[in-house]
């Protein structure tokens, strides 16, 4: 094998910042708009959303045996409805309700977790039943209609930028990232849950709690739904019952795409981050070049089929992959 | 677990192990809980058993059904499906095109089948050849091919479409749904498939232990090849359903159908890994999910509320089930 295709391949990250590259190459010689210093910093701004989504979904699918979480998008949904509502409705005062809406989402997660760790329901039915659920409370409590006229000093959130980079990059998605990846390299419970993910018999005889392990990180992936849900409404000035449809296929697909292992224990912060401007860019880029918007989804598709596919004849030629 | 058919005259004993067996098996939970909300809807509306009404939940549980008798021999094998409701969209693309030219039924059919058992093929392709996981593989596909069914379509819809396949996706015989005939028809040819022919027991085999398969002698690839090609073209066959039924075809058409079908599947008792389930249970899964659908809409219930009730009667019967075993299976 040719040595640079062993170098790049053989690593996800770095096999990424060249799939990066190309794309962002590739459109900057073909889009006059794309390469501006604005065009890149703005872009950024729709790649928070997904990005929490997909950070919750890579610590679930780290966790293992199974974990996967399809209800994160119907999470934003309903948070982001709980949010509107108490502002809305009950009349408190925006900033609380936010904070309540981000508790809401871990609260959804919560109830995830309890079926999965408690009864015993694999998580992919669980959070398939949950899916449906919350979708469709969210479309029951507003009525199907957006809850609008929210206070403007509220925007800021997913309105206004920070040293020209959008607010809810630098201040949110940032801060939320670098955490998480300090919680997964640096801590007890990084140690842990890679544990659980990669042997969770052998992490059982270790004396690590599996089931309470499993229960934080779907928690902990309601409560990024939630996070992501109050940036959004912030940002569209509304809350949609419908703002989370489909998110949940794009979140793994992300996760996947970033090097998270679907049989659990493996899978990095930045790895997810890398798969969230893959898509990013190739979104923007499609979208300036006048390229109708579904095929980006279409691209991302084709980007993970193409990606593992790499790896699996990579790994049959006996390359270690990473 | 299932009696294996060994002996040619079972003892009385055997016999009544059997009948235990199959009291306790997860179908009866299925058929219980569809008798007792069939009661409970008749109970409370008196038109749930109307033989208008039955012909609608059967019409609208087959296109599930069909599909469903696929997925579950992909979920057996320890795999999933997660295309099958982009592939209807590129199905139902492809068959309302052939139909708006004029085609009749025979070459349709020919279409519907051609197009799904590609499709298909590329995802066992991807799966069996190339070593994709098979969540990831179809992840993929389910991204590509709703592209590909907005692009085919051109932010149009197709209308206006010559009554060729009315008669399949509408029409009764003997007071019951063609669809619901179709259905059974290829349910029987899969409870013979995977109870009686050696690629049946093969596919149960390789969700079991997918290593213990391989050293069998078990050929992975071809068995692999077959579940997601055979789905694809059950997803065809639902696919000229659903046109004729509806008469239209939309750049969404079966967005989130594979959720309602892998709900059927896990409702009917197989295994989400692998090994463990029967056909039966799946489409007894179907026409749970679509009597559900009709209750609400008896109740009067709002359409909004549709996923609170079949999310939460999810979990209860699967959790129901989990509790009930708990202990009693190996």
């Amino acid at each position: 094998v040719n040595p640079f295709l062993r170098f790049v391949a053989t690593d996800r990250p770095r096999f990424l910042i060249l799939v990066l590259a190309l794309a962002f190459a590739g459109f900057a010689l073909t889009t006059a708009e794309f390469a501006t210093i604005y065009n890149v910093f703005n872009m950024t701004q729709y790649g928070v959303e997904i990005g929490l989504l997909a950070l919750g979904e890579t610590l679930v699918i780290i966790s293992g045996g199974g974990s996967i979480d399809l209800s994160v998008g119907s999470m934003l949904s309903l948070s982001g409805v709980f949010m509107g509502l108490l502002t809305m409705r009950v009349g408190l005062n925006v900033w609380l309700a936010a904070l309540l809406g981000i508790l809401s989402g871990g609260l959804l997660g919560a109830i995830n977790a309890l079926f999965i760790t408690r009864i015993g329901i694999p998580a992919l039915i669980v959070t398939l039943g949950t899916l449906y659920a919350y979708a469709s409370a969210a479309l029951v409590l507003t009525d199907t209609v957006p809850i609008s006229g929210l206070p403007e000093h509220f925007f800021v959130l997913g309105q206004s930028k920070v040293l020209g980079v959008p607010f809810q990059v630098l201040m949110i998605f940032i801060p939320v990232a670098l955490v998480l990846h300090v919680a997964l390299r640096r801590t007890i419970f990084g140690r842990n849950l890679h544990a659980v993910g990669t042997n969770e018999v052998a992490a059982r005889f270790a004396a690590i709690n599996v089931g309470a392990v499993r229960f934080w990180v779907f928690t902990l992936a309601g409560l990024l739904a939630g996070l992501a849900a109050v940036v959004m409404t912030s940002r569209v000035a509304s809350a949609r019952p419908d703002a989370g449809v489909g998110y949940e296929l794009q979140a793994i697909t992300i996760a996947v795409l970033g090097g998270t292992s679907i049989l659990g224990g493996e899978g990095t912060v930045l790895g997810t981050i890398l798969g969230v401007l893959v898509i990013t860019v190739l979104s923007n880029g499609l979208q300036l070049a006048g390229i109708n918007p579904i095929w980006q989804l279409g691209a991302v598709g084709i980007v993970l089929v193409v990606t593992v596919l790499l790896n699996q004849w990579l790994a049959r030629r006996g390359l270690r992959l990473a | 677990m299932r009696a294996l058919p060994l002996e040619r005259t079972p003892q009385p004993g055997v016999l009544r192990a059997r009948g235990i067996a199959l009291i306790r098996s997860r179908e009866a939970t299925v058929v219980a809980f569809i008798v007792v909300l069939g009661m409970f809807l008749e109970a409370v509306t008196g038109r749930f058993l109307a033989p208008t009404n039955l012909a609608n939940v059967l019409l609208n549980s087959a296109g599930t059904a069909i599909v469903a008798l696929g997925m579950t021999l992909v979920i057996l094998t320890g795999g999933i499906d997660v295309s099958v409701g982009s592939m209807l969209g590129v199905g139902a693309v492809a068959v309302g095109y052939a139909s708006a030219a004029g085609w009749g039924l025979g070459p349709l059919v020919l279409v519907g089948l051609t197009v799904g058992g590609l499709l298909g093929l590329v995802n066992g392709a991807l799966i069996g050849f190339g070593g994709v996981m098979p969540v990831i593989a179809t992840l993929g596909t389910l991204n590509i091919l709703r592209a590909l069914t907005f692009q085919l379509l051109r932010a149009k819809w197709i209308s206006d479409l010559p009554p060729t396949l009315r008669n399949l996706g509408l029409g009764l015989a003997l007071g019951v749904p063609i669809s619901a005939w179709v259905a059974l028809a290829i349910t029987l040819v899969f409870v013979y498939l995977t109870t009686r022919r050696p690629l049946g027991r093969h596919i149960y085999a390789i969700g079991g232990n997918t290593e213990a398969a391989r050293l069998a002698g078990i050929d992975l690839t071809r068995a692999l090849l077959f579940v997601y090609t055979a789905t694809g073209m059950l997803v065809g066959i639902t696919a000229l359903m659903y046109v004729g039924q509806t008469g239209i075809v939309q750049s969404n058409t079966g967005s989130g159908f594979e959720l309602q079908v892998i709900a059927a599947v896990v409702l009917g008792g197989t295994s989400i890994m692998g090994g463990r389930g029967t056909v039966v249970g799946s489409v007894l899964g179907a026409l749970l999910v679509a009597e559900i659908k009709n209750g609400l809409t008896l109740l009067n219930i709002s359409g909004l509320a549709e996923g609170m009730v079949s999310g939460v009667l999810i979990l209860l019967a699967v959790g129901a089930d989990l509790l009930r075993l708990r202990g009693k299976r190996p």
